[in-house]
């Protein structure tokens, strides 16, 4: 009896431990005591997902020595991970209690959102009392989670059509004032033996800025709301006939051979290369362009069939501080450096990057293409003119991978776009609160 | 019949006890540190809904199951399992085979053909799916261009990114990188088959096929399941190459359960599915490993076989 006792509290000794390892033993904030203050020399563990150029990453680094260098006593150990991985791995070491005490990462729903749902993200509404953290508001809405504001916004995008300008005027098209125009030009570049417009959709997130472009030229902004809302079902005959624009456009062949086999930076390269004339994707990609396009490049909406269209903006990634770090005050003071009006010019003329806060831009050196992207942008920050939304970054995980399979069964010849729609609609989930 | 008793003193028994212990307890450690914690973990994940971040997973009891079973994605990416595994075992095995038996008789130069066969296994299948995925893309890619230089424009296609064919590119692949492997083993194994039994079939008319079915075949029989074993296992696991080549895609043309359970379990933040989907490998791969390797003992007790 007295060993099949111990077998049994062995066991559920086992089974304990089991679930510890399983589940974490860290319970974020919402269970722990309160992060202590930091005090004397600290070193800040800041994790970033890889960016698209290695001297980017060098920019980073000096901006890095910059912040050290006004803040004696504290230290950044930079890491850097692939995006991809960025995601799962975070995951893991935030639950461990081993996290990075400050990182950048997607602020939608399904990205910050799901790490302040299980209290592994600091609340920081204090510090942007503390600080006066001069955040547009619209942008704190979308790190607000429960009342909480849990991070800075620190990238403003829009998405769009960029096009080569030298090409556009060598086959005699103007800009396209709306979609029929935009058919009628593309169909002419395919027949002049040019890819008119680089889709690529390979790892499928691309497809939601397809969507994103489409819809939101086509039903407003007031539109998106409503369909963001949940108030229009998103098996709406607008989203089929936004859908059914890249059906068109994969039929006419006015995309390059089978998109779904092209990856991203192949799309790109198609462009600079001059073999494919537009190239549908958001407005980072401006510094890249800068660098390796050897022609003149515009930047408009995705036209409706009415109009020029509008953009679909929104916010890329933000900065967050790990629920479990006891190096509060240096995490504050590294997110304060980096929403200074210094700091601030300084992404927009290193990075191309536009903060979500009011930036003096003046003196800014930067191409006509990146001042008229500053402008349009900072429209959309001011709220003023109709704009639009990049879908994915307000859409939970389940929404966005029937979004990426569908666009990708579109394009590939897989879904009609009823289909598509009926299983957005299936996967969409109201916003709560 | 009871068996002897030991004849031994009772220190040395006691000796022999402590030191059999101390030479299974190294393996015993590994076995439960690698193989029962993480099959207990992947227990308890299977009976919750838990998203990855939170610590208080909700008990689902069968729910997982039940889904997996009428989840027609599963059915699709089985579907794409069997595929995998009927065509990625069935090519590299034959074709692995007749490679072997061409350069059974080489003298010159076997070491580089082995080399050169046995190269592509040891790569990365990173870096093979990343060189593959060059070779096929549609614009840019050796395949398409080639074609063109042929003049066979009908032929080109993105064959990543087209659902017919997708599966099928990056099972050439696989296929590519896994025939090494079953020609060197093989090579090896022919090594130990009778020479003179080949022999007296060729004075007796046999044919080369008659040869290898009824002389070679038998004598190999044990390397060749050994071979067949792990190929087939590995079908069933497939992950890596398809999820650098096509990442299950375009819309889940290439899906198989290994990608499915990843995208489950990680970009859709469902852990409980995600490992319920992966237990789903382990119970269709385990049955089919042990009596392979069963039927592979039996061969080798009764003497059969290099």
């Amino acid at each position: 009896v007295r060993m099949r006792r111990s077998a049994a509290v062995g066991a559920a000794t086992a089974f304990s431990l089991i679930l510890t390892g399983c589940f974490g033993g860290t319970a974020g904030s919402q269970d722990s005591a309160p992060p202590q203050q930091s005090s004397g020399p600290v070193e800040l563990r800041y994790l970033i997902g890889q960016p698209e150029e290695a001297a980017d990453l060098a920019v980073i680094k000096a901006d890095i020595k910059n912040f050290e260098s006004q803040n004696e006593g504290i230290t950044i150990k930079l890491d850097v991970m692939p995006n991809e991985n960025l995601r799962t791995v975070l995951q893991t070491q935030l639950r461990s209690g081993k996290g990075p005490d400050v990182f950048g990462y997607d602020t939608g729903p399904g990205f910050a959102g799901a790490l302040a749902k299980a209290g592994l993200l600091h609340d920081l509404t204090g510090a942007y009392q503390k600080y006066n953290w001069p955040i547009y508001d619209f942008a704190k809405q979308r790190v607000t989670f429960d009342g909480k504001l849990v991070g800075i916004p620190n990238a403003m995008e829009t998405v769009g059509l960029f096009y080569n300008k030298d090409l556009f005027a060598k086959h005699g098209l103007a800009e396209p004032q709306n979609l029929g125009e935009l058919m009628a030009g593309a169909a002419k570049l395919r027949d002049a033996g040019v890819i008119p417009i680089a889709v690529n959709d390979k790892e499928g997130w691309q497809g939601g800025h397809l969507l994103s472009m489409a819809l939101s030229s086509e039903i407003g902004g007031a539109g998106m709301d409503k369909l963001l809302a949940g108030e229009t079902p998103w098996d709406d005959p607008s989203v089929v006939k936004a859908l059914q624009v890249w059906a068109d456009m994969a039929e006419q062949k006015l995309l390059p051979p089978s998109p779904t086999a092209i990856n991203y930076d192949t799309g790109n390269a198609l462009f600079y290369s001059g073999k494919a004339a537009i190239n549908p994707t958001g407005a980072w990609l401006a510094l890249d362009i800068e660098r390796n396009a050897k022609f003149e490049v515009g930047y408009i909406p995705f036209p409706s069939s009415t109009g020029t269209g509008i953009w679909s903006g929104g916010l890329g990634s933000g900065i967050f501080v790990s629920a479990s770090t006891t190096k509060i005050d240096a995490a504050e003071k590294f997110l304060n450096y980096g929403t200074t009006q210094e700091h601030g010019k300084w992404a927009v003329e290193k990075l191309r990057v536009i903060p979500a806060y009011p930036v003096d831009t003046t003196g800014i050196k930067g191409s006509a293409l990146f001042n008229q992207i500053l402008a349009d942008t900072a429209k959309i920050a001011e709220g003023t003119g109709d704009f639009g939304y990049n879908i994915d970054v307000l859409t939970n995980d389940t929404f966005n991978n029937a979004m990426w399979k569908g666009m990708q069964g579109i394009l590939s010849d897989q879904a009609t776009p009823e289909e598509v729609a009926k299983q957005l609609q299936k996967n969409f989930k109201k916003p709560t609160g | 019949m009871a068996a002897p008793a030991s004849t031994a003193p009772l220190v040395t028994r006691r000796a022999q006890r402590r030191l059999g212990i101390l030479l299974a307890l190294p393996v015993t450690v590994m076995i439960v540190v690698f193989f029962l914690i993480p099959l207990a973990n992947a227990l308890v994940y299977s009976v919750v809904d838990f998203d990855g971040v939170s610590p208080n997973p909700t008990f689902v009891g069968a729910a997982n199951f039940v889904e997996m079973f009428t989840d027609p994605a599963v059915w699709h990416a089985l579907g794409n399992n069997v595929i995998w595994i009927v065509i990625g075992t069935a090519v590299p095995m034959v074709v692995g085979l007749l490679i072997a038996l061409l350069l059974w008789g080489v003298r010159r130069g076997s070491m580089f053909y082995r080399l050169c066969f046995f190269l592509p296994f040891v790569l990365p299948a990173v870096a093979v799916g990343i060189v593959w995925g060059w070779i096929y893309d549609p614009v840019q890619g050796l395949l398409n261009k080639s074609l063109g230089a042929l003049g066979l424009d009908s032929l080109q296609r993105g064959w990543l990114g087209d659902p017919t064919w997708a599966l099928y590119a990056v099972l050439v692949t696989a296929i590519w990188g896994a025939t090494g492997f079953a020609v060197v083993i093989f090579i090896s194994a022919l090594r130990n088959v009778d020479v003179e039994l080949v022999d007296a079939s060729l004075i007796d008319g046999a044919n080369a096929a008659a040869r290898l079915w009824y002389i070679i075949l038998p004598q190999i029989m044990p390397v060749f399941l050994m071979v067949l074993t792990l190929t087939l296992v590995g079908g069933f696991s497939v992950f890596d190459i398809i999820f650098v080549m096509t990442g299950g895609g375009p819309a889940d043309a290439t899906e198989v359960i290994g990608t499915y359970a990843y995208s489950t379990a990680f970009e859709l933040s469902r852990i409980g599915y995600g490992t319920t989907l992966a237990l789903l490998i382990t119970v269709l791969s385990v049955p089919v490993a042990v009596a392979l390797n069963r039927l592979q003992r039996r061969l080798s007790l009764q003497g059969t076989g290099a």
